[in-house]
């Protein structure tokens, strides 16, 4: 090691920086100081976005990831999947018949009702004109079949 | 090995940290006062080496205990509770630095406490008969502290685990959650740029 490299004098004077610490007084009231302080943590009402808040700027405790890092990353993941794979977007349209039309040129035959979305295997009015055309139910999903017009895709 | 590192007596004939926080576990909360009696000073110590204001190192110590004693259900064992407990300490002090450099830009010396020196009931370590020894010990303490803040925090946290508090290299890295090699290597480094602002208060 070179006599630039030799760090022995400034190890020593490091080692002025183990003064700078607090007399016995201060760590023998240390715990009774921590009960006081946690009583008043526990008693405090969080806000609500504060574990939000606490996720996102701390994802890590003590190298280990946080369960809701986890479940948020999960959620992020699938909601992602299911937003790719998804096979219906979920804004539509309603035509002035109550029929429904679906974005990409989709049309969904369905009642008003939004909770009972459902084939109606007879001829649908599609967006394009208010023409009268058969269409094919290609598909079933959650909320029932959906029919497909090539018309109205772009 | 330093004095803060020093072992108390009662971790020499006493129960062992882990059978500590499974007593704790077991709802037994003295056990856990006893932990936090352990690591308190040297916790202090790390702490207050990074943030260099006694204020901030007080509220950050009890947060970390704090913080501990909520997680200690999800602590398996797999490094001892030391090495879990001193990672808290640093990512919790990390944390408290980015904010803080957020919040004013970068770090002000005005943050500093008073003359670089503790505010709180500290042993006084100025020679009692010689005021010009003391200024002089004043003044190089003030710019330990200043020469120390101008490393980044990864840095500082090597020079106080190894220079200041003692440990091994090994023990930094499972703390730090790196290899050896990068602790050398970051020690060196921070090494080299405290002589070069030391300099002029170190023996040839």
């Amino acid at each position: 090691m070179s006599q630039k490299e030799d760090f022995s004098e400034l190890q020593k004077l490091l080692q002025l920086k183990r003064l700078e610490t607090p007399g016995p007084d201060y760590f023998e009231r240390f715990v009774d100081a921590f009960h006081i302080y946690q009583r008043r943590e526990i008693l405090q009402k969080e806000p609500w976005y504060s574990k939000v808040v606490e996720v996102l700027f701390e994802p890590w405790v003590a190298g280990v990831p946080r369960l809701a890092t986890v479940a948020a990353s999960v959620a992020c993941l699938l909601g992602g999947v299911a937003f790719f794979l998804g096979p219906i977007q979920s804004g539509s349209v309603t035509l002035a018949n109550g029929k429904v039309a679906h974005p990409r040129g989709i049309l969904v035959a369905a009642s008003q009702k939004e909770e009972s979305l459902q084939i109606q295997p007879e001829l649908i009015d599609t967006a394009a004109g208010g023409e009268t055309t058969e269409l094919r139910p290609l598909y079933v999903n959650g909320h029932g079949a959906v029919a497909y017009d090539s018309r109205l895709a772009f | 090995m330093s004095a803060e590192t020093a072992l108390s007596p009662d971790l020499e004939n006493g129960p062992t940290d882990e059978e500590l926080v499974a007593s704790t576990l077991k709802g037994d909360l003295g056990a856990y006062d006893e932990l936090i009696r352990r690591f308190q000073g040297r916790l202090y110590g790390v702490i207050y080496h990074l943030t260099s204001n006694h204020e901030d190192t007080n509220d950050l110590l009890m947060e970390v205990f704090d913080k501990a004693y909520r997680s200690l259900p999800t602590f398996r064992g797999q490094s001892s509770f030391y090495t879990w407990i001193y990672r808290i300490a640093i990512n919790r002090s990390f944390n408290f630095l980015d904010k803080r450099k957020r919040r004013q830009g970068s770090m002000s010396l005005n943050e500093l406490d008073e003359d670089g020196l503790p505010k709180l009931d500290l042993p006084d370590i100025s020679p009692q008969n010689n005021p010009n020894k003391s200024i002089m010990l004043n003044e190089l303490q003030n710019k330990l502290n200043e020469s120390m803040l101008k490393l980044s925090k990864e840095h500082r946290t090597v020079v106080t685990l190894f220079d200041i508090q003692g440990l091994a290299h090994a023990e930094i890295a499972k703390i730090m959650g790196c290899t050896e090699g990068t602790v050398r290597s970051r020690l060196h480094y921070a090494h080299k740029q405290l002589q070069k602002s030391l300099g002029i208060y170190l023996k040839k």
